[in-house]
C-alpha cells in the first residue's frame, strides 16, 4: 500500500519535472490516479515543490474539479441545469438516494459509487441526463436510473 | 512631485510607493482595511478609493503618483460607495463586539463608527463560524473580513504560509491546511498575523485571570518585565517619549499584588555574556560557526522546523526569559526561602511565541504565566491606575540590575551589539564597523588583533533569516555569529505589542528605547555587578557546569506538518520497552534508498534478538534532504544513514532505556 503511494506521486511529479507552477495539472494526475486528493499526497507534494500544504489546499479547495474526499469508482454526476431540472432532475436524484442511499456530495461506503449535482452538461436535449463515468444516459426517468445502477452493481460482483 | 488633493497643491515624495502612503505622511490617512505596507500591494478592501483627475474612481493603494494628478478623497460618491462596503462586510460580521478581544483597537469597528453606520439596510448572513483555541493565537472565522493581511504577513515576510484562503466565493476562509488546528501546523506562533489583523479574527489567548487566580490562591508572585514593553506603552496612556515606563509598570504590579518585580535586561546581560563566551570558546576550538543567536522563540521553532542541520549552531543558551525563570526558582526561591512550587512567574513580553516557548516540555515550571504588552494593558487599565500621574518604582534587587546591552535586545541588533561589547573585553578588537546590507539585514565587522575579521549578522524577519541562511549554506555569504529575530524591527514589533504595530509605530518605539537606553549608565554586562554576583555565588565560570544545568537548553528537529506516521513494524509493547525507528519516505531520501534501508531494517528485526525492540515506522519529509536519507531514531536524526549507523544509535538508546546490563547480556 505504502509502496504503491509513493510510487505513484513520485512519478506523476517526475512527469512535471518538479515545477510548481505545475501543480494544478498535478494535482489533476493525483485526482485521477486516486479519485481525489489525499491529505498524505498534498503534504508529500508541498516538501517536493517547496509550496507550502496550505496553499496547495487553497488550489485544491478553489477549484470544483477537485475533490479532498474520495469519489466513487463510478462517479454519477445528475444534470441539474435548467432544462434538466425542469424534466425533473430532483427526482432523480431521490431515485438514486432510494437505490444505494447517497445524497449529492456524499459516496458510498464501499466506495462504488459517489453522486454530485453538477451545472449543465451541454445535453439537453436528453433532458433530464446523467453521466457516469463518461457515458452519457438521457432521457431518464427514476425507474430506469434505478435500473442503470442495478446493472452496475451486478457488474461489481462479477 | 506636487499634485492637487482636494483642490489643493501638496508637494510629496517622489518615491512614494502609492497615493495611499503619499498622503498619509501630508496628514491625510485614506481608509483602508488590507493595505500592508510590508507586504504586496492587495486592493481587495476598496475602502481606499479615491477620485482621480475627475472621473475615475481608483484605489488609492494601487496608485502610482503622477505629477500633477487631481485627486479628490471624499466626494459624495465615495462616501456611499466606502458606506457599502462597510454594510455589506458587518452584514456577514460577527459583530459581538463587547466581548471581543479587538474591541476599542478594531479597524472595522472604527469605521464603522466613523461612518455612523446605526443600522444595516443588508440582512444579516451568518457565515460559517470556526474558532481555533488550541494554541496561543486564536483564530475566530467569524470575524474575518478576509483582507488577506495575515496571509501575506506570513507568507511574504515570514516565509511560512502556515495559513492561506481555501475555498471560494462566500465560503472562502483563511485557513491552515485541510482546516488542521493552528498548534499542529509550521506556525511558528510569531504573532505578525495578529499584529496586522484589523479585525478580532486573530487575537491572543488571554492568560489575564491566571495572575488573579495565583493571587487568589496566596501563591509568591514575581514579575519580569521585558525590554520591549516599556517602549510600547506611551501611546495608551498618553504618554510621549516617556523613559520611566518601566518603573511606572512595576508601581502598578506592586498595587495588584506582585511581591517581587525583576527586569528581563538583567537576564539579557547575563545571556549575553553566556552567549560570548560560546562564542568565543567555538571560535577557538574551531567548532560549528555560525553560531546564531536562540533569544527568539519564534525563530528557534522556525530553525527546529526548516534547518535542523543548523541546530547545532544554535547557541546553546537560554532565552532571558527562561534563563531568569531558572534563576528565579534554582536560586532565588532558596534566597527567600518559598518553595518553588509556591513561586508564580509572571512574565511580561512584547511577543506571542514566548507563550508557547514557556510552555515547551523542557521549561516546564519555570515560568508559568506570560502576558503580551496588550494584556498587561488591560490588567493596568482594569485597576483604574492612572499611568501618567503615578510615580516609578525601581525593579527589585537583585535581578533588576541591567546595562545598555540587556535592554536593547528589544531591538534589532541588539543581542549582536552585545555580544560585540563582550567580546571587545575578552579579546583584543582593533576596530568595528557596522554596514547595512539590506532592509533587515545588518552586517558588523570585528577586527582582531590577529588580522582576523569577525563577521556578525543582526537579521530581522523570517523571510530574510530564511534568505540569508541559504546564502551562508550555499557559501555566497561568510558569517560567523548570526542574530535572528522574528519580527521586522526586534522585539519592539513583536506580535503581542499594542495597535497599531505597524512600521510608523515601530520606528517610534525604536526611538524610545534608545533613550532609555541612553539613560542607562552601565555600557557593557561585564559591569552588572548583580550579574557577577550570580557568577560568584552560584554559577562559577560562564560555560561551567553549573551553568550549563541553569542556563543552556537543546533543540530538536521538528517536522513542519504533524502528519501521524506510519505503521510498518508496529510493536504492542510498552512505550518503555521499544525504539521508535522512523524511516523517512520523502521525495530526497525515497531517491536515495530510504525503501533498500526500510527492507534491511525488517530484515534485522527478524535475524537479531534485541532488534525486536524496534518499532519501525514510515515517516515523512524531516526537512533535511541535503543529507538524505534520514532516519529518526527516537527523537536522533541520522543524517545519510546506513543499516550501522541506524544499528548503533539504535542499540546506544535500548541501552540507556532499559539499563546497560540487561541489553549486553541479550545481544551482541
Amino acid at each position: 500500500m505504502l509502496t504503491r503511494t509513493f510510487d505513484k506521486v513520485e512519478r506523476i511529479l517526475q512527469k512535471y519535472d518538479y515545477r510548481p507552477e505545475m501543480l494544478i495539472k498535478i494535482l489533476l494526475e493525483v485526482q485521477r490516479e486516486y479519485r481525489h486528493i489525499p491529505r498524505e499526497v498534498v503534504n508529500y507534494i508541498g516538501v517536493a515543490l517547496g509550496i507550502p500544504p496550505a496553499k496547495i489546499y487553497g488550489v485544491a479547495t478553489f477549484y470544483a474539479q477537485f475533490s479532498l474526499k474520495p469519489k466513487g469508482e463510478y462517479t454519477i454526476l445528475v444534470c441539474d441545469g435548467t432544462a434538466c431540472h425542469m424534466e425533473g432532475s430532483m427526482n432523480l436524484i431521490k431515485s438514486i438516494e432510494e437505490e444505494i442511499g447517497i445524497k449529492p456530495g456524499e459516496v458510498t461506503q464501499d466506495l462504488k459509487f459517489s453522486l454530485d449535482k453538477v451545472g449543465c452538461l451541454g445535453a439537453c436535449a436528453l433532458a433530464p441526463a446523467m453521466v457516469i463515468n463518461d457515458e452519457v444516459y438521457g432521457h431518464l426517468t427514476p425507474e430506469k436510473v434505478k435500473e442503470i445502477l442495478r446493472k452496475l452493481k451486478e457488474r461489481q460482483v462479477e | 512631485m506636487k499634485i492637487i488633493v482636494n483642490g489643493q497643491e501638496v508637494e510629496i515624495r517622489d518615491d512614494a510607493r502609492n497615493v495611499l502612503e503619499a498622503l498619509r505622511e501630508v496628514g491625510i490617512e485614506i481608509p483602508n482595511l488590507c493595505y500592508l505596507s510590508e507586504a504586496s500591494i492587495y486592493g481587495a478592501c476598496r475602502m481606499c478609493l479615491v477620485e482621480l483627475d475627475g472621473k475615475d474612481i481608483v484605489t488609492s493603494c494601487t496608485l502610482a503618483p503622477r505629477e500633477g494628478m487631481v485627486i479628490k478623497t471624499h466626494t459624495p460618491k465615495i462616501y456611499e460607495i466606502r458606506k457599502g462596503i462597510l454594510q455589506l462586510l458587518l452584514a456577514s460580521h460577527d459583530g459581538d463586539c463587547t466581548t471581543c478581544e479587538m474591541n476599542g483597537k478594531c479597524k472595522l469597528q472604527k469605521y464603522a463608527q466613523e461612518f455612523g453606520l446605526n443600522m444595516n439596510r443588508f440582512e444579516k448572513i451568518s457565515k460559517k463560524k470556526v474558532v481555533d483555541t488550541s494554541s496561543i493565537i486564536v483564530r475566530d472565522n467569524g470575524k474575518c473580513i478576509l483582507c488577506g493581511d495575515c496571509v501575506r504577513a506570513c507568507d511574504e515576510i515570514q516565509s511560512i504560509a502556515a495559513i492561506d484562503f481555501a475555498h471560494r466565493g462566500f465560503e472562502t476562509q483563511v485557513v491552515p491546511s485541510f482546516e488542521e488546528k493552528l498548534e499542529n501546523t509550521e506556525c511558528v506562533f510569531c504573532g505578525q498575523c495578529v499584529a496586522y489583523c484589523p479585525t478580532g479574527a486573530l487575537t491572543i489567548r488571554n492568560d489575564m485571570d491566571r495572575i488573579y487566580r495565583a493571587l487568589e490562591n496566596g501563591k509568591y508572585v514575581i514579575g519580569m518585565i521585558a525590554p520591549a514593553v516599556r517602549a510600547s506603552l506611551q501611546e495608551e496612556f498618553g504618554l510621549e517619549n516617556d523613559t520611566a515606563m518601566a518603573g511606572r509598570i512595576v508601581s502598578v504590579l506592586k498595587m495588584v499584588g506582585f511581591q517581587k518585580v525583576f527586569d528581563v535586561a538583567f537576564a539579557a546581560d547575563l545571556v549575553a555574556y553566556e552567549e560570548t563566551h560560546e562564542f568565543i570558546h567555538r571560535l577557538q576550538s574551531g567548532e560549528k560557526l555560525p553560531l546564531f543567536t536562540s533569544c527568539c522563540p519564534a525563530w528557534v521553532k522556525f530553525a527546529e522546523q526548516y534547518y535542523p542541520e543548523y541546530l547545532p549552531n544554535l547557541s546553546t543558551v537560554k532565552s532571558p526569559q527562561m534563563a531568569l525563570g531558572s534563576i528565579i526558582k534554582r536560586y532565588y526561591s532558596r534566597e527567600i526561602g518559598v518553595n518553588p512550587e509556591d513561586i508564580v512567574l509572571v512574565s511580561i513580553m512584547p511577543c506571542t511565541a514566548k507563550k508557547f516557548e514557556a510552555e515547551r516540555e523542557e521549561f516546564q515550571g519555570d515560568v508559568d504565566i506570560v502576558l503580551t504588552t496588550r494584556e498587561l494593558v488591560k490588567l493596568i487599565k482594569s485597576t483604574g491606575v492612572d499611568l501618567k500621574k503615578i510615580e516609578p518604582t525601581p525593579f527589585d534587587r537583585p535581578y533588576g540590575l541591567s546595562s545598555q546591552s540587556g535592554l536593547s535586545f528589544g531591538r534589532t541588533g541588539g543581542v549582536l551589539g552585545s555580544v560585540v561589547k563582550v567580546i571587545e573585553e575578552k579579546v583584543n578588537v582593533i576596530n568595528v564597523r557596522t554596514s547595512t546590507v539590506r532592509e533587515g539585514v545588518q552586517l558588523t565587522e570585528i577586527e582582531l588583533d590577529d588580522g582576523r575579521i569577525v563577521r556578525g549578522y543582526a537579521v530581522f524577519g523570517l523571510g530574510n533569516a530564511r534568505k540569508l541562511i541559504n546564502d551562508i549554506r550555499n557559501g555566497v555569504v561568510d558569517a560567523d555569529v548570526v542574530e535572528v529575530m522574528a519580527c521586522n524591527y526586534g522585539c519592539i514589533g513583536g506580535g503581542g505589542q499594542l495597535y497599531p504595530n505597524d512600521v510608523r509605530t515601530r520606528t517610534k518605539r525604536a526611538k524610545i528605547l534608545k533613550d532609555t537606553i541612553g539613560l542607562d549608565v552601565l555600557v557593557s554586562p561585564t559591569e552588572n555587578f548583580h550579574m557577577r554576583e550570580l557568577y560568584n555565588k552560584y554559577l562559577g565560570q560562564p560555560l561551567s557546569h553549573e551553568s550549563h544545568e541553569t542556563l543552556h537548553t537543546h533543540y530538536k528537529y521538528r517536522k513542519r506538518i504533524e502528519v501521524a506516521e506510519i505503521d510498518i513494524l508496529p510493536l504492542p509493547t510498552e512505550e518503555s520497552e521499544k525504539v521508535k525507528v522512523s524511516v523517512c519516505l520523502g521525495t530526497s531520501c525515497y531517491s536515495k534508498g530510504s525503501y533498500e534501508l526500510l527492507e534491511q531494517l525488517i530484515a534485522l528485526t527478524n535475524r537479531e534478538e534485541w532488534a525486536k525492540n524496534l518499532e519501525i515506522k514510515g515517516t515523512f519529509c524531516v526537512e533535511n534532504c541535503g543529507k538524505a536519507p534520514n532516519v529518526v531514531v527516537n527523537d536522533t536524526i541520522i543524517d545519510e544513514a546506513n543499516i550501522e549507523k541506524i544499528k548503533e544509535v539504535a542499540l546506544d538508546e535500548l541501552r540507556r532505556k532499559k539499563g546497560d546490563t540487561e541489553v549486553s547480556k541479550s545481544n551482541v
